[in-house]
């Protein structure tokens, strides 16, 4: 079990020996149960972290503001960030180390273990709660979660409320950290790609039905975006609104800008936006399921990723985010990849 | 606005049969920019080519489009022709309306529909063209030669002779190659040996010609004009100065293997010379076979050698070379034997390939030139020949023709009774394909003078009994099974590109074609090329040959080199990779797919070698973030290109 007090410990000595600049973890917020990024910079403060089912967020995003801040700063402060990643986070800062968007010398990594356990969705919590609000959870060595409402202690099942990621989870403990807190073990996880097994019994038709009707619900609030640690990009191509224009941009440079989709939220546009993402995330997506958990209407995001990660793990035996050195999927190649999709 | 000029070529009805090119210009010129639009029966003609001229000079065109053939084969010429009327070449655009268009529909309206989007895209890509000028680059005048047979050693003398310096690299002990292994040649009989050691001789003693044996490439990087290579040199263990070939050695060393040489018809020592004409003219030991290089293990061989040439503290060393031409002579190997189980080769010891048979025939053979059955040295009096041993059979064994072996096979029937006088030669054949001069006559003389018994016909099986090889087989024209009880079998076993053909093609970045030869950049027009820019083919690594052609193409190969030496600057196209460092993280993944090893990353941004860069987009089309683009192939003009042919 992962200790919190340990976890206190390790963060005050960090930050009381100016290892670290401050430490990205999680913090109790305001609305219930739910926590809130904690950005701490002095060592009596860390008695404000958390950590439990509900530290949901991957904080590695967090770091991708951090690199353009310290840019932008003139006299920067050298010393690395603390940040706290699960098993599923710590993928996503091997990628973003792969594709040298962060120094590993400008992180300091603390590990903690999911364990057997994993995260909570607080959708299939609420439906399960039926209204009541949760005041405190907890795992259980049986495969259950004691949830604490007003009405006094209930056991539920680790299956009806943990995150469909964390059901398909790979290795949800941390990959690359400098402290670890708690054990590497496993949980026995479903079928790694099980998520997607109805979507794919589905005709082709259906399938376009689906996506159809899925995305056009789409607002294009870009949330998924935001969220998404891969997502750095200072200028997306599928937006036409955030050009990436500075002082040094050249009038040839400008005239050369795109307009790869519209901005109204229609049909293709939309499918535009997220094909393009998902493509762009192909071999890059570590599956934290933040896209589709910000999302406020209930796009299953997750899917679209999921797929693609399949299809890269069939095609090409290519997992990603456990190797820092390993080539990117798109800019490798093995003699004996696939080649019946080029007809 | 721009002013375009569109010009639209019938190419005589190669166009014109299928796309209506009067209606097409007539379309073309409502297009937004285009100031003048015409068609002519052959725009690449003298009088086509002015009718651009004119109307440059005249409608004081901005940039030009040209519908008409592939850019691969006229795009030089129209581009030429922009520039004499003062137009940047870079602003000329072919639009490809005749493999991409007529040649491949049928439909005249649809095709013509077509065509007009296809020139539009063009129109809309010129007009987004930036004006460039090549990139000058200088050249190292020097060539390496890969493999040292009759291909690669015609190549080494014709450029040497040529007067420029030349390395040849061989990964055996000696040059040769195969045609140093072989008795007579068709169709004049003369001796192998003595045709082809002048010339080997010639590589030894010339100046310009850097000879490295047992050496192999192990790396090859840099563009046309400054390859840079790697080469391994293997250890001998023999100082080849120092060595007076006294043989002393091999009658001390313990060790027997088989002759490589020989084909396995005769042993050799570990220490051994590869056979008396070798060149460089000295002994090599052969490691694999050693027992050890230790005084300790053996020795015996550094013990009686009176000069002292024997170190076994050789090392192998990595030589580099630079260089501004390569020409691939690897050659073949014979399709391995294992292969050919049904008809007993490596089974039976009398069933023999063409080259173990080339031994036995040789003066200086195993047998002195008697040809004699390996089992019992009994002189064989039938012997039956099978043609397409391997070759012309896609479902188990090459697909190809491998060309040489009806000569050879008539060759060696002829040689046989010639030999043998009271002898019959039997030879299975599918067809006889004889073209070449001389051949056919060749083939002739074999059944009239030789009464050499053709059988068309395959073989069905092959098995011993009675001391004798029963070979079945049938005679499809006259319709009958055939029963021979023959003494010696010979088989005309495929030829293959010769082995670690394509370890090497993946170094040099050159292709294969799908059954392994090298594969050269136009089958018709550009024979002795291959797909990359200073890499030239020569000799069986390109397709099976014989050695006339072999040589013809060694030649041409080396002409092709010397085009390029023979230049002070090279220049290169300009239409090569461009970084927007305001948009690169410095991912490095366009560093990771460059086939041309262009890119690199410097602080964190990624770098264009413009001279290594070849244009391909393959960068272009790997960044997540549009922040490397090709010059006059932007994502813009891709995306105008696309809107344009979708009617927008």
């Amino acid at each position: 079990m992962v200790n919190l007090e340990d976890l206190k410990n390790e963060a005050h000595k960090l930050l009381k020996e100016g290892t670290v600049k401050y430490i990205i973890g999680y913090e109790r917020g305001t609305n219930g149960l739910l926590p809130i990024p904690a950005f701490i910079k002095n060592p009596e403060d860390v008695e404000r972290l958390i950590w439990d089912p509900t530290c949901v967020f991957n904080l590695t995003r967090f770091l991708v503001d951090e690199k353009r801040r310290k840019a932008s700063e003139k006299e920067p402060d050298e010393r690395p960030v603390g940040v706290i990643v699960k098993g599923c986070d710590s993928r996503a800062l091997v990628v973003l180390l792969q594709e040298k968007f962060i120094n590993r010398d400008d992180v300091y990594i603390l590990g903690v273990s999911c364990e057997e356990a994993g995260v909570l969705d607080e959708k299939k919590l609420a439906k399960t709660l039926k209204g009541k609000k949760a005041k405190n959870i907890e795992f259980t060595k049986n495969d259950n979660f004691v949830v604490m409402t007003e009405d006094g202690k209930t056991e539920i099942s680790a299956k009806e409320i943990l995150a469909e990621r964390c059901l398909e989870c790979k290795a949800n403990f941390p990959v690359i950290y400098d402290i670890l807190l708690g054990e590497k073990v496993k949980r026995k996880s479903d079928k790694p790609f099980g998520s997607l097994e109805k979507f794919e019994s589905l005709s082709k038709e259906e399938r376009w039905t689906f996506w159809k009707e899925q995305l056009d619900k789409c607002i294009r609030c870009y949330a998924c975006r935001s969220v998404c640690p891969m997502c750095y990009c200072d200028e997306c191509v599928a937006d036409t609104i955030n050009f990436a224009v500075t002082a040094d941009t050249t009038a040839e440079e400008k005239a050369q800008k795109i307009k790869w989709a519209e901005k109204s939220p229609v049909t293709s546009e939309n499918f535009v936006y997220h094909l393009v993402r998902a493509i762009h995330l192909a071999g890059r997506c570590i599956d934290c399921g933040e896209c589709e958990r910000v999302c406020p209407l209930d796009i299953p995001l997750r899917l679209l990723n999921k797929k693609l990660e399949k299809e890269a793990k069939e095609l090409f035996d290519y997992e990603v985010g456990f190797d820092p050195d390993q080539p990117s999927l798109v800019s490798s190649f093995k003699d004996e990849d696939p080649e019946d999709f080029i007809r | 606005m721009k002013r375009t000029g569109v010009f639209v070529c019938h190419c005589g009805i190669n166009i014109a049969g299928t796309v209506d090119v009067k209606k097409a210009a007539k379309e073309l010129s409502k297009h937004k920019g285009v100031v003048h639009s015409e068609d002519y029966v052959y725009m690449c003609s003298d009088p086509g080519q002015n009718l651009i001229l004119d109307a440059i000079k005249e409608k004081k065109l901005d940039n030009v489009v040209i519908a008409c053939c592939s850019p691969t084969l006229h795009e030089t010429t129209f581009r030429n022709a922009s520039k004499s009327a003062g137009l940047n070449e870079f602003q000329c655009e072919i639009a490809n309306i005749r493999e991409q268009c007529s040649w491949v529909h049928k439909d005249m309206d649809k095709a013509t529909e077509k065509a007009i989007k296809i020139t539009k895209s063009a129109v809309e890509k010129v007009r987004r063209n930036e004006s460039l000028e090549p990139i000058s680059i200088p050249v190292t005048r020097r060539a390496l030669v890969i493999g040292g047979g009759i291909a690669g050693i015609q190549s080494a003398l014709d450029l040497a002779n040529t007067g420029y310096e030349v390395i040849l690299v061989e990964r055996s002990p000696s040059i040769g190659g195969h045609m140093i292994q072989l008795s007579e040649t068709f169709p004049t009989l003369d001796c192998s040996q003595c045709i082809l050691t002048p010339k080997m001789v010639e590589v030894s003693k010339h100046s310009n010609i850097k000879l490295m044996t047992s050496s192999e490439i192990q790396e090859i990087s840099g563009y046309v004009g400054n390859f840079k290579a790697k080469i391994l040199k293997k250890p001998t263990y023999v100082d080849a100065d120092k060595c007076t070939l006294c043989d002393e050695c091999t009658k001390v060393c313990p060790v027997v293997v088989s002759n490589e040489f020989d084909l396995g018809l005769t042993g050799r020592r570990a220490i051994y010379i590869p056979f008396p004409q070798a060149i460089p003219a000295t002994y090599t030991l052969d490691i694999s076979a050693c027992p050890g290089l230790l005084p300790i293990a053996c020795g015996k061989c550094a013990d009686v050698c009176e000069p002292g040439a024997i170190d076994f503290d050789m090392k192998p060393e990595i030589i580099e070379e630079e260089v501004g031409a390569i020409i691939v002579a690897s050659g073949f190997d014979l399709y391995e034997k294992e292969m050919m189980g049904e008809y007993g080769y490596g089974k039976y010891p009398d069933v023999l390939d063409g080259l173990q048979f080339e031994r036995l025939l040789s003066a200086s053979g195993p047998t002195m030139g008697k040809v004699l059955r390996p089992s019992d040295h009994k002189e064989p009096k039938e012997v039956v020949f099978i043609q397409c041993a391997g070759s012309r059979d896609p479902e188990l064994h090459c697909p190809y023709c491998s060309k040489i072996c009806c000569m050879y096979t008539a060759k060696h029937a002829m040689l046989y009774k010639h030999h043998v006088h009271d002898g019959q030669a039997y030879i299975f054949y599918i067809d006889i394909r004889s073209g070449g001069k001389g051949y056919e006559e060749f083939v002739q003389r074999a059944v009239e003078e030789d009464g050499v018994l053709y059988l068309r016909g395959k073989v069905s099986k092959i098995f011993e009994e009675k001391g004798k090889i029963k070979v079945w087989g049938v005679d499809t024209l006259a319709g009958k099974d055939i029963e021979i009880d023959a003494d010696m079998v010979v088989l005309a076993t495929a030829m293959r590109p010769s082995e670690g053909a394509e370890e090497l093609a993946k170094k040099l970045k050159i292709a294969l074609d799908k059954d392994g030869f090298l594969s050269e950049a136009h089958p018709k027009l550009r024979p002795v090329e291959s797909v990359t820019s200073g890499m030239f083919l020569a000799g069986a690594a390109q397709a099976p040959k014989d050695i006339p052609e072999a040589v013809a193409q060694a030649s041409g190969a080396a002409a092709k080199a010397i085009a390029i030496l023979s230049q002070e600057r090279l220049f290169h196209a300009p239409t090569v990779a461009k970084v927007n460092v305001n948009l690169c993280t410095g991912c490095g993944m366009c560093v990771d797919v460059c086939p041309y090893d262009s890119l690199s990353l410097k602080d964190g941004k990624v770098e264009v070698n413009e001279v290594l860069c070849e244009g391909c987009g393959t960068c272009s089309a790997t960044c997540l973030r549009a922040a490397i683009q090709i010059r006059n192939l932007t994502p813009l003009q891709v995306s105008e290109m696309i809107k344009v042919s979708l009617g927008g």
